[in-house]
């Protein structure tokens, strides 16, 4: 018997990782902030870890945790920094 | 009829009670009937219903009876039903190994085994005459009193029986396989019944793509959908609406799609096209009992939930959900309202038809026989809602939708308060002192506030939406609290139909 599917059948290929440096000295890393509490304090240790290690970091903060990051973050985070943190959930 | 006193071949099946059935199980207090039939056998249906009022007698003289269906056990189950048949039901699946190890050629065969397993005797076709003498007890003696049966399924060639069994194929159950469900029975989306759901509209029209699946949205499979819900092609337009609603980025659909909330979307449609498609907005309007109501409210969440990808447990991580999640669809009684309709506060003209969504948890009823002034009865109202979300919680920072009974709005109306009057007096009765609401969950504003600042439930009065709907009598409104943390606003759209 032949459906008509109520799904968009389309199959993506999993997209390639980036290449991961050999160290983070000189990288400069962005810290995504997705506005879920006490995500900044996790982001916060992480950048004194980060620190430690000679990168750079800069902060972007979406919208609200609960839609997407929209093109403009994205385009950010890809324009300024070799490397991106996101932390999620609670 | 013969009887070699040979061991029968055991077995283990399915049964439709639950778990497998041995035959050791059956013969283990006594002798057994095992009955071999198949949906497709007229004659095997005859001696079923036949044997159906005889089987009491033979359980009180011990004799366990069993009949094993040559068919999948949903059949099976059905059957049994359609028959009385009260015995243990079986399902043997092909190849039929059983069948072929007690050597059947036809079907049905009537098969006794005593206690210790051995065959005493079998009966092949409808012969009242000979299963009169294997089970020593009177049966039926109408006519006929013998009819031939069919030829058992494990003489078929191997061909034909693939063949068959796409013919006893059940397409309800094919939809459960597929899971294209919410978990009740759906209408399954043949082309034919999709091509009257869209009519004379372009099945590859997109309307967007949908969070979290990234799906791209064509009206032909919210067509898909509507047909799956049960819809009739008269309500797709409200269909349609309600999807491209969803689908504006400032509701984030994909956010409520996948939260941990027990968040769902209810629509209110106001309009011509209510009374046109049959949409409830009197008596039970947020409960079952009207298909227009139940199946567009379904069809749009079998968009969220199978296109979109939104699938509870899966990728919708709902902790508890809720019954809005299911269907939540009502018209405004503007008729019995004394108030503008809510389209018409959205900007719409009277004449057209809207669907407004709203994310939203699930209902709560609020009584009120009591209230002998309009401020009370807002009070009331309002107080319900200010345990939404958490008790603490203030201001709620979203939207939410009070449904005023006509009894409750009648009252107001007899006051001369105007919806805008009842809003306000509402959110000015639901305040509180910060300090009383400084413990459990409570807001960054409360927080923030000086000991005896008043915090309000809402920041302000438009974020209380009312509408007027449900039975003429009783004084119960409801309230729908709002989805928070998701920026959702309501949406509304303009419902393309009658064109």
């Amino acid at each position: 018997m032949e459906y008509v599917s109520p799904f968009d059948e389309r199959r993506r290929a999993a997209e390639p990782l980036a290449p991961r440096p050999a160290d983070l000295s000189g990288a400069r890393v962005a810290l995504l902030d997705i506005t879920k509490r006490r995500g900044d304090e996790f982001l916060d240790r992480i950048e004194e870890l980060l620190h430690s290690r000679g990168a750079q970091t800069f902060r972007v903060v979406k919208e609200i945790f609960s839609k997407p990051a929209g093109p403009e973050i994205v385009r950010r985070i890809a324009d300024r920094g070799d490397l991106a943190v996101e932390g999620l959930a609670d | 009829m013969t009887a070699p006193a040979v061991t029968a071949p055991e077995f283990s099946l399915p049964s439709v009670a639950g778990g497998p059935v041995r035959l050791a199980d059956l013969c283990d207090h006594g002798p057994a009937l095992v009955l071999f039939v198949s949906e497709e056998c007229p004659t095997c249906v005859l001696t079923l219903h036949r044997l159906a009022p005889v089987i009491s007698e033979l359980s009180a003289a011990g004799m366990r009876v069993a009949a094993v269906f040559e068919d999948p056990l949903e059949v099976a189950a059905r059957v049994a039903r359609r028959t009385g048949f009260p015995g243990v039901v079986l399902s043997e699946p092909a190849p039929y190994e059983v069948s072929r190890a007690y050597s059947l050629e036809s079907l049905p065969t009537a098969v006794l085994i005593d206690r210790d397993g051995r065959e005493r005797g079998r009966v092949v076709g409808w012969d009242a005459a000979g299963l009169r003498t294997l089970l020593s007890m009177p049966v039926a003696d109408e006519p006929p009193l013998r009819k031939p049966g069919c030829a058992a399924k494990n003489t078929y060639d191997p061909e034909e029986l693939r063949r068959l069994d796409g013919a006893g194929h059940d397409e309800l159950e094919e939809m459960f396989e597929r899971e294209w469900t919410d978990g009740l029975p759906v209408i399954p989306p043949t082309p034919e019944r999709v091509e009257a759901m869209l009519g004379r509209r372009d099945a590859s029209r997109l309307l967007g793509e949908m969070a979290p699946a990234m799906a791209r949205v064509t009206l032909e499979r919210v067509a898909a959908c509507a047909v799956l819900a049960g819809c009739r092609p008269e309500y797709f337009p409200v269909v349609v609406a309600a999807v491209e609603a969803v689908l504006e980025p400032a509701f984030n659909v994909g956010g409520q799609a996948v939260t941990t909330q027990p968040c769902g979307q209810v629509l209110v449609v106001n309009g011509p096209v209510r009374e046109a498609i049959g949409l409830n907005g009197a008596v039970g309007a947020l409960g079952p009992g009207w298909r227009a109501n139940m199946t567009i409210g379904r069809a749009l969440r079998l968009v969220v939930s199978l296109t979109g990808g939104g699938f509870p447990g899966r990728l919708d991580r709902s902790t508890l959900g809720n019954p809005g999640k299911v269907a939540m669809c009502f018209a405004e009684d503007e008729e019995v309202s004394p108030w503008e309709p809510l389209h018409l506060s959205r900007g719409f003209s009277e004449s057209s038809s809207v669907v407004t969504v709203l994310g939203a948890d699930a209902p709560l009823s609020i009584s009120d026989h009591r209230s002998t002034s309009p401020l009370e009865l807002a009070r009331v109202l309002g107080e319900a809602a200010a345990a939404t979300w958490s008790p603490n919680w203030w201001p709620l920072g979203g939207v939410s939708l009070f449904v005023i009974c006509p009894e409750h709005a009648r009252s107001f109306s007899e006051w001369r308060w105007s919806k805008d009057r009842v809003r306000e007096e509402m959110f000015s009765a639901v305040s509180r002192p910060a300090r009383e609401l400084r413990w459990g969950e409570t807001t960054p504003q409360v927080n923030a506030a000086d000991e005896d600042q008043l915090i309000c439930k809402w920041s302000s009065p438009e974020d209380i939406m009312i509408v007027v709907a449900g039975g003429e009598a009783g004084r119960y409104s409801a309230v729908f609290g709002p989805c928070l943390g998701m920026n959702t606003e309501p949406i509304s759209k303009e419902v393309q139909w009658n064109t």
